[in-house]
């Protein structure tokens, strides 16, 4: 069959056309499915780096839902951490979405705002009070009504110092700093004695700095940034100090995790945050240092320290929305938090469980430590980081407080620009 | 009374025949799914608004007009300009100095020719990760000139150094590739032109400036083509040496990092991102055709 130039032109007409079609209106309110019905059928079950390290668990915790529930079938994916919010974007936006997500707020926000989070306060209202409040609230999102995902494990990490740096620097190290204040004045003083070779901090502040440093960090209907208060412009100005003085690291300015984790390993950081699970790296990279570890609460000016909220979503496209709900609740439900706690260095978010005494009894060992002092400040912990601050903001703010360092602006000036970048964001984000 | 014949001459000029379609269909198939889509959607998106999540609506040319008014925009055409202004020349001369030196089938040649291709097939990730250990501040580098008295360099804390590391990396990694595609082109150059223009009495400097110079000149062209895109288009490098963020208060940003950034993650700016990555594509496309046009003045 000959092929005409009409016809090659159709096919690149398609190709034109073909994207046009994704033009058009979207978006709006969660929907509230009916989770009521038999918990039958198929679902899809996706989580954030979890197969490598726990894998019988989790097949273990299917297979006891399969059999609870006769008739169902969950398939476990699991995705790398790197990544994993452009996997969720690629798979929300080809209407691939997994039954069953883990996420984290700020993820929950977007895919709710694009009516891909079921509401839970509609659809599943009824295990609210299983959960602790503040941790069953983060899931909910300024200008929406509803709740968007069950609160799964909660985190907070201790900060780590290294014990002969403060001593060497004349600084008691028994006596770390607890409030921003005391912070500065010790990292100002470590940066004299030892001619700005140790820096006390590698990382600029963040936004959760700013909230335990007690900036309101948004308006009272979320619909704006607000860290440009004379709190936030102190906090700043105050971070300033500390890089003149080499008080702050100098490669705070492009520093990541891993390589603020590194500086404190080599002993070039005298303090950086944490989890209980980097005891054992210290243990086997820097036995020296795991010798002088100390170990302390979150810096935090307001006394609540920061905690991170995982959350297990349910996609309001689900076709399977009984079985969907039922198995969020069964991953997320008290039982279950607290056995998955005890495989991991995590916090059951349901109420009452961190009475446990596995989270209250100290054994001598710097693990039940690390996990007691951390569940007796989870107890009043808020999650400072805002569900609306994407990580282009994150940039925005990074990049700003960068500039204010620099000294190319004031930390006022630096600030006004990230909240007037931020609010802009924030009306793009619709 | 016209021709009958007419129309059906007419009719086979406007058809097409078959079968070599047929032949070209899995390569035309893959090039519409894989290249003509992207290309055509991110075209079109770039006059919308849409983002990740929200299908978007026309917007004209207001996503232009908003990089306009960008600083970053402005950051990111400087940084990548800045690559190619920097990495081209060293991707041009080295390799081919690089290859006159193992040009020459002497014993043990062949060790020299892998170990400066090694570069060329190890990971960029790993690369970048080893060459920040290397120029950190407490790094094999600044170890060494602390200890000749120089004192520690930032070299991963000054926006310019960070570049300029940057930018010697991809020198770094870049010219083992291009020394093979030097060592290809030298060896078409016959001998008989060396041996005359040394009977002239020219010596080493004037035979490489007269004689291979000008005889691997449209191989240096088209380096000089690959290596340019190549440059603008940069994004590993600096993304792994100066962070996600792009180097202090984001200043070693590059246009195709800031396309990454704006574009991607559940509330990402696909239109915006679609308007930058088109000026990416209008400049690199311009950047092939300067470099043509260069080598076609030359000829004439």
């Amino acid at each position: 069959m000959p092929v005409s130039r009409r016809a090659l032109a159709a096919a690149f007409a398609v190709c034109v056309v073909l994207p046009l079609s994704a033009c058009g209106s979207g978006g709006g309110d969660g929907i509230a499915a009916d989770a009521s019905g038999k918990v039958e059928g198929d679902i899809t079950f996706q989580t954030w780096n979890l197969r490598a390290n726990f894998k019988e668990y989790f097949e273990g915790l299917i297979a006891d839902f399969e059999k609870k529930y006769p008739g169902t079938d969950v398939k476990w994916i699991d995705q790398p951490a790197e990544g994993y919010a452009d996997k969720i974007s690629a798979d929300a936006a080809g209407g691939t979405l997994p039954d069953v997500v883990n996420v984290s707020p700020d993820l929950v926000a977007p895919l709710a705002k694009a009516g891909l989070a079921l509401d839970l306060d509609k659809a599943a209202g009824q295990y609210e009070k299983e959960y602790l409040e503040g941790a069953w609230a983060s899931h909910r999102i300024p200008g929406m009504t509803g709740t968007y995902a069950f609160p799964w494990y909660l985190n907070t990490g201790p900060l780590f110092y290294n014990k002969s740096l403060f001593k060497e620097a004349g600084l008691d190290p028994d006596q770390p700093p607890k409030t921003y204040g005391e912070v500065f004045d010790a990292a100002l003083k470590m940066a004299e004695e030892t001619d700005g070779e140790v820096a006390t901090l590698a990382n600029v502040p963040t936004i959760e700095d700013f909230g335990r440093y007690g900036v309101e960090l948004m308006n009272e209907e979320g619909t704006a940034f607000t860290f440009n208060d004379a709190k936030g412009v102190e906090l700043l100005a105050r971070y300033k100090e500390l890089y003149d003085a080499k008080a702050l690291d100098p490669q705070a300015l492009t520093a990541t995790p891993e390589s603020s984790g590194k500086k404190f390993l080599t002993g070039a950081v005298a303090m950086n945050p944490g989890s209980a699970l980097d005891l054992g790296n210290f243990k086997k990279q820097a036995p020296n240092l795991y010798k002088n570890i100390g170990i302390t609460d979150q810096i935090t000016s307001t006394g609540h320290v920061n905690m991170y909220v995982m959350g297990v979503m349910v996609n309001a496209q689900t076709k399977r929305t009984p079985a969907a709900v039922a198995f969020a609740h069964y991953v997320t439900d008290a039982a279950h938090q607290m056995s998955f706690a005890k495989q991991v260095a995590i916090f059951p978010s349901t109420a009452g469980s961190l009475d446990d005494p596995y989270f209250t009894k100290e054994d001598g060992t710097d693990e039940t430590r690390v996990r007691v002092a951390a569940a007796k400040s989870l107890k009043n912990a808020v999650n400072y980081t805002p569900v609306l601050f994407s990580e282009q903001m994150k940039t925005e703010l990074r990049n700003e407080v960068a500039k204010a360092l620099q000294g190319k602006e004031s930390p006022k000036q630096a600030l006004d620009n990230a909240v007037e970048a931020c609010n802009r964001l924030l009306q793009q984000q619709g | 009374m016209a021709s009958p014949t007419v129309p059906r001459v007419s009719r086979v000029r406007r058809q097409l025949p078959t079968s070599p379609w047929l032949f070209a269909a899995p390569g035309l198939l893959i090039t519409g799914a894989f290249i003509l889509y992207p290309f055509v959607s991110t075209l079109v998106n770039a006059f919308t608004d849409r983002r990740t999540l929200i299908p978007g609506q026309f917007v004209g040319l207001a996503n232009f007009r908003e990089l306009l008014g960008d600083e970053m925009f402005w950051i990111g055409l400087r940084n990548s300009t800045l690559y190619v202004l920097g990495v081209v020349p060293a991707l041009v001369v080295l390799p081919l100095l690089l290859a006159l030196l193992v040009q020459k089938n002497i014993p043990g040649i062949t060790f020299f020719r892998s170990a400066f291709y090694t570069p060329v097939v190890a990971s960029i990730v790993v690369v970048g990760l080893i060459w920040v250990w290397l120029l950190d501040e407490r790094g094999l580098v600044n170890s060494l000139l602390e200890a000749i008295g120089v004192g520690r360099v930032g070299f991963l804390s000054d926006q310019w150094l960070l570049l300029l590391s940057a930018m010697t990396v991809t020198v770094w990694k870049g010219l083992g590739y291009y020394m093979i595609i030097y060592l290809a082109a030298l060896a078409n150059v016959p001998p008989e032109l060396h041996e005359a223009a040394a009977v002239d009495g020219a010596g080493p400097v004037r035979r490489f400036l007269n004689v291979t110079v000008p005889a691997v000149r449209s191989t240096m062209v088209l380096v000089g083509a690959l290596s340019s895109v190549a440059a603008f288009k940069v994004f590993s490098e600096v993304y792994l040496m100066a962070g996600p963020s792009g180097g202090p208060a984001g200043e070693d940003t590059t246009l195709v990092m800031l396309v990454q950034r704006t574009g991607t993650g559940l509330t990402g700016r696909v239109g915006y991102a679609s308007a930058i990555s088109v000026v990416v594509f209008v400049v690199t496309v311009a950047l092939m055709l300067l470099v043509l046009r260069a080598d076609r003045r030359d000829e004439s």
